[in-house]
């Protein structure tokens, strides 16, 4: 069962086509990811979907609904976190997401939300004297207010310690299997390949590639990635001169190269290597699987962090 | 209702946790009041000094004098009329008094004598007080004089007979100061809510944009009716002025004052994305309104041509209407038009923000 569906959106800004013909279908129960750069136009798609922006052309409907016709029938069963934690600095966590109980026909304990994100110990404290990890956890605290039905969560994790994102992960895992719909936007990519059921590529307003994670890995790469540094790098023509190789990437002296055989690629860099010994030193050579991350590189050229 | 009282709730815990705003709101005005209100009251009820030539040597113009030095608010000094003038116009003296040559003579063929004052026209305030008084006593010497039975006498529970003091003027300039400051820094949380994304936070919940406003302009109106009591209470405890006229019209002055300016308030920073711009924009409304609205001097100072912004600011009037029902003071306008204008600012006020404000 469908829950979200956008047909053919269109955002202008200026000149700008910050969302350029975007369509896409969440059902029912899945973690939806849309990945990214900044400014690639996530955060405009979800908005407009949340029903905060007003698109110039296309579709989107929201559990069966027409976000321009219902927004507040659909905001009463949606939870929205937004990028910016936007919180009342004087209110203390707990008065933060009790005020936000009121303005919501059905709301959950608030014990029960900071036990969620783990913020029971924090409850007291003035949302001014949060560390940046506890107000991302009360911001996604505050998007879970009304038990929604869809949660929209804009970048959670970022700013988050290793501990708080695995943290924070649960969460969404548990609300699979409470059968709720996560739609996820993020530019960790092992973040969206260990949490979502299918994920969207999206840059310069456009999706560029879109499946389960190991779908889009598997479409891209019947090549694994041999990676190692160089300094200097060795020339990109000479990378791709080597048998068997696809695809090349260079990133200041970071250099992956993909590759369908990879024992005759492997032999001929070390060839390379050996013969260039006094001017440039091979380090951290190693073989990998693809992942989303090199899927994202593929297809844009680009990391998805520069 | 259930998010208006939520949202009100917050809105109150954070102002009782924010020490500017409580300083602002509290300690502020009575800073103030305390401040005038010692440099005005010194100590004890006011005298002015007062100039009196006589310049008729006879016993009429004696009984005349004495009546006149018997009047408390008077400090009497005679010389004759140069001096006093300059006296007067040095500032040393506030009226000068001058009973004509042949006031007895003239009395006696039963013609009228002028007794005249000079005064200082920009003191309106001592003027006022000082005018009034003086009629009072030429009253009655006249009555003596003729020997009139008195048929009809005016009993008077005139201003005077409660000692109206500067300071009593000042109260209700304070609460207009007050409401002015409460109502046109109401935009600024706001503003701030603009900046850091809490209206787009709050536009993500179903929430209402009327809720979100009525709750603030109905914590405004709870601060601004507690402010007006700490400030009548202080005044009446420490400077014993009284409230003269009707509480529930004065309630409702506070509640149209504070609505009016709120809506300046609003729409002075409807387009305003942060706190930093706002700030200018909002005192740039405040100190000439507050300067040229006759809060805290009175407007007979300004020079002709400013009377037309005088009486165009809505200040003005809440500050005619507060004096007018808390002393009993005499009115620029009558209470009628003061209430026309100031709900004539509200209305315009309303209209152009829900024009102009941007809510993102």
């Amino acid at each position: 069962m469908l829950t979200i569906e956008v047909e053919n959106l269109v955002k202008c800004y200026g000149d700008i086509r910050a969302v350029d013909g975007i369509s896409f279908q969440v059902a029912k129960g899945e973690v939806y990811g849309m990945l990214g750069p900044n400014g690639a136009g996530k955060t405009t798609t979800v908005e407009i979907i949340e029903g905060l922006r007003q698109a110039d052309s296309g579709r989107v409907s929201v559990m069966g609904m027409d976000v321009t016709k219902a927004p507040d029938k659909i905001k009463q069963r949606i939870g929205i976190q937004l990028q910016a934690p936007a919180l009342l600095p004087l209110l203390r966590v707990e008065e933060v997401l009790d005020t936000f109980t009121g303005f919501y026909r059905n709301s959950l304990p608030v014990d029960e939300l900071l036990e969620m994100l783990a913020l029971q110990e924090s409850r007291k404290v003035l949302a001014k004297n949060l560390s940046g990890g506890q107000q991302q956890r009360l911001s996604v605290a505050m998007a879970l207010v009304n038990d929604p039905e869809i949660a929209f969560l804009d970048e959670p994790t970022t700013g988050l310690d290793p501990q708080s994102r695995r943290g924070l992960w649960t969460v969404i895992e548990d609300m699979r299997h409470k059968g709720k719909t996560v739609f996820l936007t993020t530019h960790y990519m092992e973040e969206a390949e260990h949490l979502c059921d299918r994920v969207a590529i999206i840059d310069h307003g456009k999706i560029i590639a879109s499946g389960s994670p190991q779908e889009l890995i598997t479409n891209y790469f019947e090549e694994r990635a041999i990676q190692f540094e160089m300094d200097p790098p060795p020339p990109r023509a000479v990378l791709q001169g080597f048998p068997g190789t696809t695809n090349v990437a260079i990133n200041v002296n970071e250099v992956v190269i993909y590759s369908k055989n990879i024992p005759t690629t492997m032999s001929a860099i070390l060839k390379f290597a050996e013969k260039e010994e006094l001017t440039s030193q091979l380090k951290d050579l190693h073989v990998r699987q693809a992942t989303l991350e090199d899927v994202f590189l593929k297809l844009t050229g680009r990391k998805i962090r520069e | 209702m259930k998010a208006f009282n939520k949202l009100l709730i917050a809105s109150f815990k954070q102002f009782f946790r924010d020490r500017t705003a409580l300083f602002f709101t509290f300690a502020f005005p009575l800073l103030f009041m305390l401040i005038f209100g010692l440099v005005f009251s010194g100590g004890g009820n006011i005298s002015y000094d007062i100039g009196l030539v006589n310049n008729d040597d006879s016993a009429t113009s004696t009984g005349i004098t004495q009546a006149i030095e018997q009047v408390p608010l008077f400090k009497i000094s005679e010389g004759n009329l140069e001096e006093k003038m300059a006296e007067l116009e040095s500032g040393d003296l506030r009226a000068v008094i001058v009973i004509p040559k042949d006031t007895e003579s003239r009395l006696i063929l039963g013609e009228t004598a002028d007794i005249t004052v000079y005064y200082d026209p920009t003191q309106t305030t001592s003027a006022q007080i000082i005018l009034s008084a003086l009629s009072e006593v030429i009253d009655e010497v006249n009555q003596q004089l003729t020997q009139q039975p008195v048929l009809l006498q005016l009993v008077e529970e005139s201003t005077l007979s409660k000692q109206l003091r500067d300071i009593d003027f000042l109260v209700p300039g304070i609460l207009a100061m007050s409401v002015l400051f409460l109502g046109l820094f109401g935009g600024l949380p706001i503003v701030e809510w603009r900046e850091k994304q809490v209206l787009k936070r709050l536009g993500a919940t179903p929430i209402r944009r009327s809720t979100v406003i009525s709750s603030q302009v109905a914590y405004r109106l709870v601060l601004a009716v507690l402010q007006t009591v700490i400030i009548i209470a202080i005044a009446y405890f420490a400077f014993d002025t009284q409230i003269l006229g009707n509480w529930l019209v004065l309630l409702g002055l506070v509640i149209l004052g504070t609505l009016t300016f709120v809506s300046l308030g609003y729409l002075a920073v409807s387009r305003a994305r942060t706190s930093e711009g706002a700030i200018p924009i909002v005192q740039l409304i405040q100190f000439p309104m507050l300067f040229l609205s006759g809060v805290f001097f009175p407007v007979e100072i300004l020079p002709d041509f400013m009377r037309p912004i005088v009486a165009a600011l809505p200040l003005t009037y809440l500050g005619d209407a507060f004096r007018q029902v808390m002393v009993d003071a005499t009115p620029l306008y009558p209470l009628g038009i003061d209430i026309a204008v100031l709900a004539g600012w509200l209305v315009i006020c309303m209209v152009l923000t829900i024009r102009f404000f941007r809510w993102e």
